[in-house]
């Protein structure tokens, strides 16, 4: 037996100055107004702001592929999205994420496996999942066909390791950006 | 249509996964929006395209991911590369300043991003890049690292 593990959200913090609202081009000001999981305008937000075009082609994308109905339940979206951030080594998101997967499956079991490093504890679907986000975050892949047959053995059809693939693939750009643009605290 | 990422993973239309992929139009026209969003911005931030896409090379080069290596090199040859640009997008680290500040950083955050701090956003300020420039740079390496891991994942299913 593992404990259980509840974690707290982390508060971000830039290395550089956001977008200062007052000062903002039109093109930021438009920026802004499409935010992850349509939240308030955080200064993550407008640290990407400094480059709008980006943001917004990007900010649609993710939402689409973290959000959008149908497909591989959204509990295995943040899983992978998880297992992509710890191979990352994003604690930021790893910490958002753990917290969404916990809620969708009211559960701290797999959190807490990933979080005291047992994966041998997981079921045989997130497990395959977990072990999935982790090789094809490694930078060349490490991931095998061998993974892809193991999704298909808990059941996921190609629509689902499509959707996946996705997932983990997206944190590989957040990731890259929440944890290179700035760092995690608790906010104490 | 055909886009980058079909080519990357070897897909044409009579794939049974091309179809797959079409299951979600708006990762597709989403990632094909990404694509132009770092490496054709109506606003390039003083990054210009040619430089954009030596990086995007670099960066394939490093996930191994030879079909846009090449793609990446073809579009390059397109425009008007200067030698220099050149040896970036092959992966040279001899380079003068700002340019190989701008290699460290590539090669780094996309091998090792766990390793990135503070320090390594002042290196590129004290090479001169502004906040959007930083800002336009990272998406755009991230961008490549989710695009060649995209393909990677579609590849193997077309093994398996």
């Amino acid at each position: 037996m593992i404990p259980s593990v509840k974690l707290k959200p982390l508060v971000w913090h830039p290395h550089i100055a956001p977008v200062d609202v007052s000062d903002a081009t039109p093109e930021q000001i438009e920026a802004m107004k499409v935010t992850p999981s349509n939240k308030k305008i955080s200064e993550y937000v407008r640290t990407l702001a400094h480059d709008p075009e980006s943001y917004v082609a990007r900010t649609v994308l993710f939402n689409a592929i973290m959000y959008v109905e149908g497909g591989l339940q959204h509990a295995d979206r943040e899983l992978g999205a998880l297992g992509a951030s710890i191979a990352n080594g994003c604690k930021f998101c790893a910490v958002v994420h753990a917290r969404r997967h916990a809620h969708l499956t009211q559960s701290d079991d797999v959190v807490s496996a990933l979080y005291f490093d047992k994966p041998a504890l997981l079921a045989p679907r997130d497990a395959a999942i977990e072990r999935f986000a982790r090789r094809l975050s490694a930078v060349p892949s490490q991931a095998t066909k061998e993974d892809i047959a193991a999704l298909r053995s808990a059941g996921m059809d190609d629509k689902e390791i499509v959707d996946l693939i996705h997932a983990i693939s997206i944190f590989g750009w957040a990731n890259r950006l929440m944890h290179v643009l700035g760092h995690a605290d608790s906010g104490k | 249509m055909t886009d980058a990422i079909d080519k990357a993973a070897g897909l044409s239309p009579e794939d049974a996964l091309y179809a797959t992929r079409r299951f979600r139009p708006e990762f597709v026209d989403g990632a094909e929006l990404c694509r132009l969003s770092v490496l054709k911005p109506a606003n390039d931030q003083g990054l210009v395209a040619d430089l954009r896409l030596a990086l995007a090379q670099r960066i394939a080069a490093l996930n191994a991911d030879h079909a846009l290596v090449q793609d990446y090199a073809a579009q390059l040859a397109q425009g008007q590369p200067t030698p220099t640009v050149l040896a970036l997008a092959a992966g040279e680290t001899r380079l003068a300043e700002p340019l190989a500040t701008l290699a460290r950083h590539v090669d780094f955050v996309t091998l090792t991003p766990a390793s990135a701090e503070a320090g390594d956003i002042r290196r590129l300020e004290a090479a001169g890049l502004t906040s959007p420039q930083i800002v336009a740079l990272s998406e755009l390496i991230a961008f490549v690292n989710f695009q060649t891991k995209v393909a990677a994942g579609l590849r193997l299913m077309e093994l398996s």
